[in-house]
């Protein structure tokens, strides 16, 4: 296999859009060839997952390769639920690894402004088990509100917890031109004044207003391309090191234990070990955060923490940017925004900055392992992408 | 008729599955997918459950319980439950009902009730 | 002459008892202070009402051109019966709600304006005008529109009104929405927050002066955005389009 490098990045605000999903998709992609100082590619993947349904258009990396004007690559639209993104970038790995492409251009893309939010719901809610979840309206804050409660029974997880995530992650993305909040939150604000519940009113019992990410437009876009060609543009050398990927049932309630996210473990598991490196040895990493009790959870399974104390490190300040692993400092999906097929190039895009000692004031220092989970479905779709900067 | 939730034995390995999948889940052999049909038990035990408060927009309902029970004999199931204080761990009892309306369509599902 | 005149156009205005000022925490912490203002004040409002005139995205473009109307024509003694009351963060205004008395026991609610997003002030505004119809004014139900998709989640679905098709509403003789004093007791535990009385620090600084909102909702920056959001449900902004181009 040859190695696999990160030549351009770009990205848009993620936040409601107003402008068609062709440029959404087009425009950190352009972005992204400035970036990297390339003029062709040879291939496009084109990561959404809800244009045809959403948006009423299909096909959407033949009208993107065209937009941009970079046709005749070749172009593959990847629809993979909210895990789309880093499965695109998988692909794009996959690709020049093989020696099939040279220069692979990775694009996130999703529009999901352009209908409400109840709309919206319900498109998302369209992954889950059309027979045993979805007729009973089942929509995924309902399958994270389950998941919460006994995941908060069973280790002594409290709201309190929950709304720390929400605070640290609106404060990382105070510092995140890109994020689609721009507004701190305080535990006063959300949980501890009078006005809480009402401020703060539950959506998915546990889970409240501010556990959830908010509903984003956005695009991103990585460049991916060989040794070779990395030495003929300056720029820093951040390789894909190892990637992994896992499923799980579809339907939730089919888990021996449905607080057990199996397929995180193991796609984490597989990335670590291709990149023959230990989850402890990351410096900055990008959580599923779509629910506040899904970064928690998954930094255990990642294997960052014990089962079951990864709250206690949040606690601790340790997921701080600054502190042992920040996790999250673009703001998370909580506050970055979620534009669901973007999202996967989206966490990579951020890594890539801090790896790069490009993040400004959210900047870990020195960081050189960087490490990515994109969540799909609820936990059945499960992709993570470890970063490495070398000299 | 007793209405039912079917659930699909593996004719061969006797493992039972719900919802149907093509190959049997525990034998995993794929030179045959006979499953016999077996309705679901009704009793059970409420493992986890959310009370929803912005369900989705064909529901003229405020909110809707959802939860997953262990049903006896250890299969699981997502369903509805019209429960007023649901608590993990309680005992309930299902009945099949109208969980959907979509136009002149309504689909069946299982309700759950304090036992 | 021109005296007399006044007095037949000038409505009588009945006496009413005033909104009591109330405040509450917001979601990021600040402290959101919402009081009446009467109509001396109203000059102070105007400009920043008026900037959201040209924000032709959620409504905010006839939502404020209606509230700047409604404003001019309470200044000027040209409806009955209207109150304004405002939200103030820090001084700063962050939300308009305005409405007026038909009778003793019903309330027409005009407008919510909110100037500052993300954090529920136009909801907890809103709440307070329908306070103020219900719970000061003891009315019996308040009737009710929404111009925009946002504000019909807001009110229509969060409050569950009841439909009074058959009565048009004051703006535009749209089919009316009540909240009843039922459907606002029910909401009360959840919808309905405030404290009172206000500490002095907080009534000294809303009251010494109403200053502008710090990042008000903007029209689109890109014009070739506003262009190509011709065909976009979620903002057309053809008139911001023509204005900047100069045809308006
Ligand atoms: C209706 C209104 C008063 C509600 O105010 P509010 O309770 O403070 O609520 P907000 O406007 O902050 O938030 C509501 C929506 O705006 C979105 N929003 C929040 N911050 C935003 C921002 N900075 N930019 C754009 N949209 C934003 C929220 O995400 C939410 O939408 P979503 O739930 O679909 O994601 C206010 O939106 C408004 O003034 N709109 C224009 C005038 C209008 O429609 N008035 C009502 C006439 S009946
Ligand atoms: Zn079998």
């Amino acid at each position: 296999m040859r190695e696999v490098y990160v030549a351009g990045i770009g990205i848009t605000s993620f936040t409601r859009l107003e402008y068609p999903l062709v440029e959404i998709a087009a425009y950190p992609g352009l972005m992204a060839l400035r970036d990297s100082g390339l003029k062709k590619i040879d291939q496009l993947y084109v990561a959404n997952m809800g244009s045809g349904r959403v948006n009423a258009q299909t096909g959407l990396a033949s009208a993107v390769v065209d937009h941009l004007s970079l046709t005749p690559a070749g172009a593959v639209t990847i629809e993979n639920g909210p895990a789309s993104g880093a499965s695109a970038i998988k692909e794009g790995f996959m690709a020049i690894a093989s020696g099939m492409h040279d220069v692979v251009m990775v694009i996130g893309a999703e529009r999901m402004r352009e209908v409400n939010q109840l709309e919206a719901t319900d498109f998302v809610a369209t992954l889950t088990h059309p027979l045993a979840e979805y007729i009973y309206g089942v929509t995924l804050p309902s399958l994270a509100g389950m998941f919460a409660r006994l995941y908060m029974e069973k280790y002594g997880v409290t709201s309190r917890h929950l709304a720390m995530v929400a605070v640290k992650n609106h404060h990382n993305a105070m510092d995140n031109f890109y994020a689609h909040l721009h507004e701190e939150i305080t535990l006063e604000g959300i949980l501890d004044s009078p006005e809480a519940s009402t401020n703060n009113p539950y959506v998915a019992d546990p889970l409240r207003f501010y556990d959830m990410c908010p509903v984003s437009d956005g695009g991103a876009c990585l460049i991916l391309t060989t040794a070779e060609v990395m030495k003929k543009i300056n720029k820093p050398m951040i390789r894909i090191a190892g990637i992994g990927q896992a499923t799980d049932t579809h339907a939730v309630h089919e888990r021996k234990d449905p607080t057990d996210l199996l397929a995180v473990r193991e796609a984490a598991r597989q990335s670590f070990e291709m990149a023959k490196v230990k989850p402890q040895d990351v410096d900055v990493a990008e959580l599923h955060d779509a629910f506040t009790i899904l970064e928690i959870a998954e930094s255990e399974e990642v294997g960052f923490f014990k089962k079951g104390e990864g709250h206690i490190a949040l606690e601790k300040g340790e997921t701080k940017i600054g502190g042992k692993i920040p996790i999250n400092p673009s703001g998370g999906l909580k506050a970055k925004g979620h534009p669901v097929g973007a999202t996967g190039v989206g966490q990579a895009h951020e890594i890539v900055l801090q790896l790069r000692g490009e993040a400004k004031k959210r900047q870990m220092q020195n960081a050189k392992i960087g490490f990515t989970c994109n969540f799909g479905g609820f936990g059945n779709n499960v992709v993570c992408l470890t970063f490495i900067k070398e000299k | 008729m007793e209405l039912n939730i079917y659930a699909y034995k593996c004719k061969r390995c006797g493992e039972i599955h719900y919802p149907y999948k093509t190959i049997c889940k525990k034998c995993g052999e794929n030179d045959h997918n006979e499953f016999e049909i077996v309705p679901l038990p009704k009793k059970g035990k409420l493992l986890t459950f959310t009370i929803l408060h912005n369900p989705p927009s064909d529901y003229e309902v405020p909110t809707i319980s959802l939860g997953i029970v262990e049903l006896e004999g250890g299969q699981r199931i997502t369903g509805q439950l019209n429960i007023k204080n649901p608590k993990i761990g309680m005992n309930v009892e299902g009945k099949i009902e109208v969980v959907r309306k979509e136009a002149y369509n309504k689909h069946l599902g299982m309700v759950f009730y304090q036992a | 002459m021109s005296v007399d005149v006044e007095k037949i156009l000038r409505p009588i205005d009945t006496s009413l008892p005033p909104f009591p000022a109330k405040f509450m925490t917001l979601s990021n912490g600040q402290e959101m202070m919402v009081r009446q203002v009467n109509r001396d004040e109203i000059p102070d409002i105007l400009p920043h009402v008026e900037k959201l005139m040209h924000v032709e995205r959620d409504y905010y473009h006839i939502v404020a051109a209606r509230v700047y109307a409604e404003l001019l024509a309470y200044y000027t003694y040209r409806v009955q019966d209207e109150y304004v009351l405002i939200a103030q963060v820090d001084g700063e205004i962050v939300a308009v709600v305005n409405g007026r008395i038909v009778n003793p026991d019903i309330g027409m609610s005009y407008h919510t304006l909110a100037m500052r997003r993300g954090l529920r002030v136009g909801a907890h505004t809103f709440a307070a005008k329908m306070e103020y119809h219900i719970d000061i004014l003891k009315q019996k139900e308040v009737l009710i529109v929404a111009e925009s998709p946002i504000g019909f989640r807001r009110w229509m679905i969060e409050y569950k009104l009841e439909k009074r098709f058959h009565i048009p509403h004051e703006l535009g003789g749209c089919p009316s929405w009540s909240l009843t004093k039922e459907l606002f007791d029910r909401a009360r535990n959840t919808l309905v927050v405030g404290r009172r009385p206000v500490p002095e620090k907080l009534l000294a600084k809303a009251h010494a002066a109403i200053l502008p909102p710090t990042d008000p909702p903007k029209p689109p920056e890109d014009l070739l955005a506003a262009t190509r959001s011709m065909l976009d449900n979620t903002g057309t902004s053809l008139i911001e389009m023509k204005r900047r181009l100069g045809g308006m």
